[in-house]
């Protein structure tokens, strides 16, 4: 079997969708330096095989190769467990299997490894283009699978690749029928989910200055899509993490579970019941990129949600367990005018006035003086914002360094910082004179996507502001940042900081230019279809398709969908079959075949047509016969009528054949 | 199938069924769909659909390839026993649709290749190895193909009804027994036609005009005829008798020997086999009886 050669249009197609197929993997930094050597060697290996330069390496070299292999992905990642390991090695045994192509399975063994290896992108992006990208590749695959069945002399690569492109799009319909009714089943095991741990987005530690390096992300956080209208932007004050616990400079979580039961699917502990809801209800769905983190984003206040591992805590926030390692989909109603803890729990209101027995000194005398001038809380917390607005302070999202009395040196010294110096050092003045406070940090706003209908939140929209509890109203949202800079409450960061610092460290943002029309509408528009996209192709799960087949459908057992998917696949196939076989008619005819057939249909009148199966010589002797008279200009016919269509060296060309035509025509009159 | 001559190649004669290949590619289609299941990735589910779609429209590919293809019998080659006889097979097409990357041949690990794509029809010539002589019928046809993808197989067995003779293996037995050896004959033999100028001789009244030499009686005025030679005398006979002692194959393939040198000379000759007489003669279609004769005496005895 040594003498096996691969076609050289499926060998081209082969390695072209190699490339492709490990490029993303390399462009995105996730296999090592050895494994990329390897392919690219391999690669050229292969080739000079090809070119009959160089042969297969040995046997021992390539057992050498694989044992190498094995113990570097082992050593390098250390570890077998995870995508990327797995990656690496599906990726390794792809391309040393280049190098062992003695038989045509082999080729076969190959080009199937490749599709796998394409499908592994889907594991880290799920984008339109990376969608695109992989087609693109399976189609080269498919090219080169088409290759080794094809003989010899007919491989013109740009054929085969037509070729296998049109049979990918035969499949299309019935990869729909599948995609959406066959069911979604729950994992059948745990599999380890991308080893790559970026945590992007808020965090539950806030020190001065982090919310503000969030702001130069221009990545999505989050999509909202409301049942009915948008509230106002004002009104959109999207709570992530509650931040109860102040230490050195930073405000961190108490964990929230310690606070009592969580409210989830069928469970329902008695705080749930003990929120207010006065009314303004809404009704929206989020569609959140991974995280990799627990928390989840909401409106207050929010219901608990009808989805497995996700719960209402007792915050009043909505969590998931485990983390947000693919983007999640969960449908919330939140109340916007609500009251909660009227009555506080006493573990709740201990927490929520602590502070450190020491430090930030001025802050707390400047806490009691402005205590003592105010006639009650309402009116300290008025009072300080008052302070905020009034006096010199000033919003910006490159603020000056703090010294370790974080809380004297902004408020009594430089006086300029973003939201999470706000909010922090409110609620330290709040907690300064006994007022049970604390910070909430999340995204505020959003932008409206009237094309997808929908709001996009962007890691720039990160905020924090406070609540406070006062008595007989319960917990209430105060934003300090308003008091410096409404306009990042009411239109967003980018009016509220001075040009050149919103998104300034990216050079190239679409969002960057909101202010250019076009640019705004293009963008709005792409987003809107990536918005579809990830709503219901990347995130058609098993909640949206039995909504989607209760819509359609009804309520129907599994075993109707069952039958339904089968009829409609081999319904389609059944199509598909007919369309491929249907007997395709002779080509179309020629315009000399168009004049002679008018020419015949024309004497066909006067009952000399030609006879079915009568060759065209044949047909000028049978018209000479009948009509002696007309004996010379009908052979004329015939005849121009073979050489145009005969003879080589003779262009096609009907003219030749109509002056004939005409000629007999001319001649029929006259004798008549 | 009943054997025909012609046959075009239906729903009820086309057989498929996935390759190898076919059930590792569907194999690779579980896993995708279970890394679909365990990583919740629609992408991949779609990947996995896709690639499961791809496979059932390939069997229609595939059954396409071979429907409405027309093969018929062409014409045979007799052969020589331990030769390949050849057979040719006519392939075309009905309307517009190619045909590419078909298999077919009587033995599965020798099969030709063939296509059709702007021909009309395609003359495949298939070689059957032969071991013995007799008439050769290499039974049903195998047609398959894997285009496009190879995960499958379609095929059929077609009986053309195609069959050929094959002559005994030429064993050389020396000079053919009873025929003047060609240095005897010379050029003699090599001339033309069966009434060669031999010589002159005396006019008599009998003599047809037309034999009279004119030339001579002008030049001499002797009136004499040319006389013509023929060469019926020199028949040679290729008797069953000449080989006594010998097997019966043995016997047929010094005789095929002897007949393949006498073809090559202008002698004629006859052959008596038992119960079996054929009168001298010449010329290929004489050969072809002689060797025919040769091929099926006593076949299967």
């Amino acid at each position: 079997m040594n003498d096996f050669q691969i076609p050289r249009n499926s060998l081209a197609w082969m390695l072209v969708a190699q490339a492709g197929v490990i490029a993303p993997h390399v462009w995105s930094l996730r296999l090592p330096v050895w494994i990329v050597l390897l392919c690219v060697g391999c690669g050229i290996w292969r080739v000079m095989v090809y070119q009959g330069r160089w042969t297969y390496p040995g046997r021992w070299v390539r057992v050498l190769f694989v044992i190498g292999g094995v113990v570097g992905i082992g050593f390098g990642y250390g570890t077998f467990l995870g995508v990327d390991p797995w990656v690496g090695l599906v990726i390794t045994a792809f391309v040393l299997k280049l190098l062992e192509m003695h038989s045509k399975r082999d080729a076969y063994v190959v080009i199937i490894l490749g599709y796998f290896v394409a499908l592994t992108e889907f594991l880290y992006f799920q984008a339109i283009p990376y969608a695109a990208y992989v087609l693109l590749v399976v189609t080269c695959l498919t090219a080169a699978l088409i290759g080794l069945n094809q003989t010899r002399s007919h491989t013109r690569p740009v054929k085969t690749f037509k070729l296998a492109a049109s049979l990918l799009l035969q499949s299309v319909p019935l990869m729909v029928v599948l995609f959406v009714l066959f069911p979604r089943l729950a994992p059948l095991w745990t599999v380890p989910i991308q080893s790559q741990t970026a945590r992007t987005g808020v965090t539950d530690r806030m020190s001065p200055g982090n919310i503000a390096e969030l702001t130069q992300s221009d990545d999505l956080a989050f999509r909202a899509t409301f049942e009915g209208p948008v509230p106002p932007q004002s009104e959109l004050y999207w709570r992530g993490l509650v931040l109860s616990y102040f230490e050195d400079g930073t405000w961190s979580q108490v964990d929230p579970r310690s606070y009592g039961p969580v409210a989830a699917r069928q469970k329902r502990p008695a705080w749930v019941d003990r929120i207010e809801r006065l009314g303004n209800q809404v009704r929206y769905s989020i569609i959140l990129e991974p995280t990799n983190q627990n928390w989840l984003f909401s409106l207050t206040v929010p219901e608990p949600v009808d989805m497995d591992g996700v719960y209402l805590v007792r915050d009043y926030r909505l969590v998931a367990d485990p983390e947000v390692r693919s983007r999640l989909r969960y449908e919330v109603t939140s109340d916007l005018d609500y009251a909660i803890d009227r009555r506080m729990p006493s573990r709740l209101y201990y927490d929520n006035t602590m502070l450190p027995v020491k430090g930030n000194p001025k802050a707390r005398e400047l806490a009691a003086q402005m205590r003592a001038a105010a006639g009650s809380h309402r009116d300290y917390v008025n009072a300080v914002l008052r302070m905020f607005n009034e006096q010199e302070f000033s919003y910006t999202l490159k603020p000056p360094r703090l010294g370790d009395d974080t809380v004297d040196d902004f408020l009594l010294g430089t006086r300029s910082g973003f939201c999470e110096h706000y909010a922090g050092s409110f609620t330290f003045l709040m907690r300064a004179v006994g007022i049970p406070a604390r910070v909430v940090v999340g995204y505020q706003g959003g932008e409206y996507n009237r094309i997808g209908d929908y709001v996009a939140v962007y890691q720039f929209d990160a905020h924090a502001w406070s609540e406070v509890w006062l008595e007989g109203e319960g917990w209430v949202r105060v934003d300090p940042t308003s008091a410096v800079a409404p306009e990042r409450i009411q239109s967003g960061l980018e009016s509220a900081v001075s040009s050149g610092e919103f998104l300034g460290d990216l050079t190239l943002s679409w969002l960057k230019y909101r202010q250019t029309l076009w640019i705004t509408e293009l963008r709005l528009q792409l987003a809107a279809i990536s918005h579809y996209w990830d709503s219901w192709v990347v995130g058609y799960s098993p909640e949206v398709q039995v909504d989607l087949l209760t819509r359609l459908l009804g309520n129907v057992d599994s075993k109707t969908i069952g039958m339904i998917t089968l009829g409609l696949f081999f319904g389609l196939l059944g199509i598909i079959g007919i369309i491929l076989l249907r007997k395709k008619p002779i080509a179309a005819l020629s315009e000399v075949d168009k004049e002679f057939l008018r020419f015949s249909q024309l004497l066909a009148k006067e009952g000399l047509g030609r006879r079915m199966g009568e060759g065209p010589i044949d047909y000028g002797r049978r018209l000479a016969a009948a009509r002696p008279d007309l004996a010379a200009v009908a052979n004329r016919v015939s005849e121009t009528y073979v050489t145009l269509n005969y003879a080589e060296d003779v262009p096609s060309d009907a003219m030749a054949l109509k002056q004939a035509v005409r000629a007999f025509r001319l001649r029929a009159m006259t004798t008549r | 199938m009943p054997p025909a001559n012609a046959i075009t190649l239906s729903q009820k004669s086309i057989f498929i069924l996935p390759t190898r290949e076919g059930l590792m590619f569907a194999v690779l289609v579980v896993f995708m769909v279970l890394a679909g299941i365990n990583y919740q990735n629609s992408l991949v589910y779609a990947l996995a659909f896709l690639l499961a779609s791809l496979f059932m429209v390939s069997i229609l590919h595939t059954y396409r390839n071979l429907a409405g293809l027309t093969l018929q019998a062409g014409p045979v080659k007799a052969a020589f026993a331990g030769e390949d006889a050849e057979f040719i097979v006519i392939l075309s097409r009905l309307g517009e649709r190619t045909h590419e990357a078909l298999l077919l041949g009587w033995d599965k690990q020798m099969l030709q290749g063939a296509d059709l794509l702007e021909e009309e029809e395609d003359r495949v010539k298939l070689y059957v190895p032969t071991r013995q002589r007799g008439v050769m019928n290499p039974g049903r046809l195998l047609i398959q193909t894997y285009y496009p993808v190879g995960l499958f197989r379609s095929w059929s067995w077609v009986d053309l009804d195609m069959s050929t003779l094959v002559y005994p293996y030429p064993v050389a037995a020396g000079p053919v027994p009873g025929a003047p050896s060609s240095a005897e004959e010379g050029e003699m033999l090599q001339r033309e036609g069966a009434e060669d100028f031999y010589g002159l001789r005396q006019y008599h009244s009998s003599d047809p005009p037309r034999h009279v030499a004119w030339k001579s009686y002008a030049r001499t005025e002797e009136l004499l005829t040319k006389q013509y030679a023929s060469y019926a005398d020199r028949r040679v006979w290729l008797d069953w008798e000449l080989l006594t002692g010998m097997e019966a194959e043995a016997r047929l393939s010094r005789l095929c020997y002897w007949v393949l040198q006498l073809a090559a000379t202008t002698n004629e000759y006859g052959l008596r086999l038992p119960g079996l007489e054929i009168a001298p003669g010449r010329g290929e279609a004489h050969r072809d009886e002689v060797l025919k004769a040769l091929a099926i005496f006593e076949v299967g005895r």
